[in-house]
């Protein structure tokens, strides 16, 4: 593993330990739970407290579906499958993985960018740029945006165990 | 962490009991004074929030024997219920802000479920870290 380094210094050494492992999947968790409550606090903002005319709608939720989509499609598939060097006719499944990869990492990029698009389209062109108004807009954002990195989380700490592993069974 | 646990079983669990009638009066406490049982659906997250690793213990026990194989598709099931686990802890905490962001609940009911909720689910917690049989260690 260290003779196949790019670069010189050993800058990204995350600690290999299951503990670790265990407290950056509950923090994946966490940030997961902080992007959900975010989105379910704009819709309950936009009943109860909000003065404005402006509401959460179907509409606001579509990049949360796609961040989640996206989370879940990224984490379903098996590292290996990725990883793995020419096997015995397995060129096929890991074409196959890496569509699937690609169309979770698209999943994920449409929601962080439709959140971004949404807050310009419904919020910032139309001048309701106020803050009780725009702080659903900014919920939005931090919603994906935590999911996002809840999902960079969880592919660090599943890429991080396959040396786990490897080092075990020596 | 371990040596704290070496009590005598009678005075773990009537501690315990305690904790768990101090979270319990909290959440009521939350609801009753202000005659808004909206708070009382966080004591639902935190009980079912210790449940996900609860799982996992059993499940990594029964598993133990093939540790080593290649294939191991219950370290999916074990890292998908410990991110369950995180999912529903930061719930737990994060819903009653979020009443009072939307100023469904006052500021009192928030303090007061917040603490009454995690109180249940540590007591939960060190109910199973307490009465453990082997010395293993078992973080949330």
């Amino acid at each position: 593993m260290d003779s196949q380094r790019l670069f010189r210094f050993p800058l990204l050494r995350f600690p290999n330990t299951q503990s670790a492992k265990s407290a950056a999947i509950y923090v994946a968790g966490a940030l997961y739970a902080i992007g959900f409550w975010s989105m379910v606090d704009a819709s309950i903002f936009s009943k109860t407290v909000n003065a404005s005319v402006v509401h959460v709608t179907f509409v606001d939720w579509i990049p949360f579906i796609c961040s989640t989509l996206g989370t879940l499609i990224v984490n379903m598939i098996d590292k290996k499958q990725l990883l793995s060097a020419d096997s015995f006719g397995s060129g096929s499944i890991r074409w196959q993985a890496r569509l699937v990869l690609f169309i979770g990492c698209t999943l994920l990029a449409v929601g962080m960018s439709g959140s971004a698009l949404l807050v310009i389209l419904k919020y910032v062109v139309k001048g309701y740029t106020s803050m009780p108004t725009l702080g659903m807009a900014l919920e939005n954002i931090y919603a994906t945006g935590s999911i996002t990195l809840s999902c960079i989380i969880l592919w660090v700490v599943q890429n991080v165990e396959e040396d786990y592993n490897y080092s075990l069974a020596l | 962490m371990s040596t704290m646990f070496k009590l005598n079983p009678l005075s773990k669990l009537i501690f315990l009991s305690i904790l768990i009638a101090i979270g319990f009066l909290n959440i009521i406490l939350s609801c009753a004074l202000f005659d808004n049982w909206l708070p009382l659906i966080d004591v639902g997250i935190f009980l079912i929030a210790p449940l996900p690793n609860a799982l996992a213990q059993s499940l990594s026990s029964a598993y133990e024997a093939d540790f080593l194989s290649d294939s191991n598709p219950e370290a999916a099931v074990k890292e998908f219920l410990e991110y369950l686990t995180g999912f529903l802890v930061i719930s737990g905490l994060i819903f009653p802000v979020v009443l009072f962001h939307n100023h469904l609940i006052s500021h009192w009911s928030l303090v007061l479920s917040i603490s009454g909720g995690f109180i249940i689910y540590l007591s939960i917690v060190l109910f199973i870290v307490g009465f453990k049989e082997e010395a293993d260690d078992y973080d949330f």
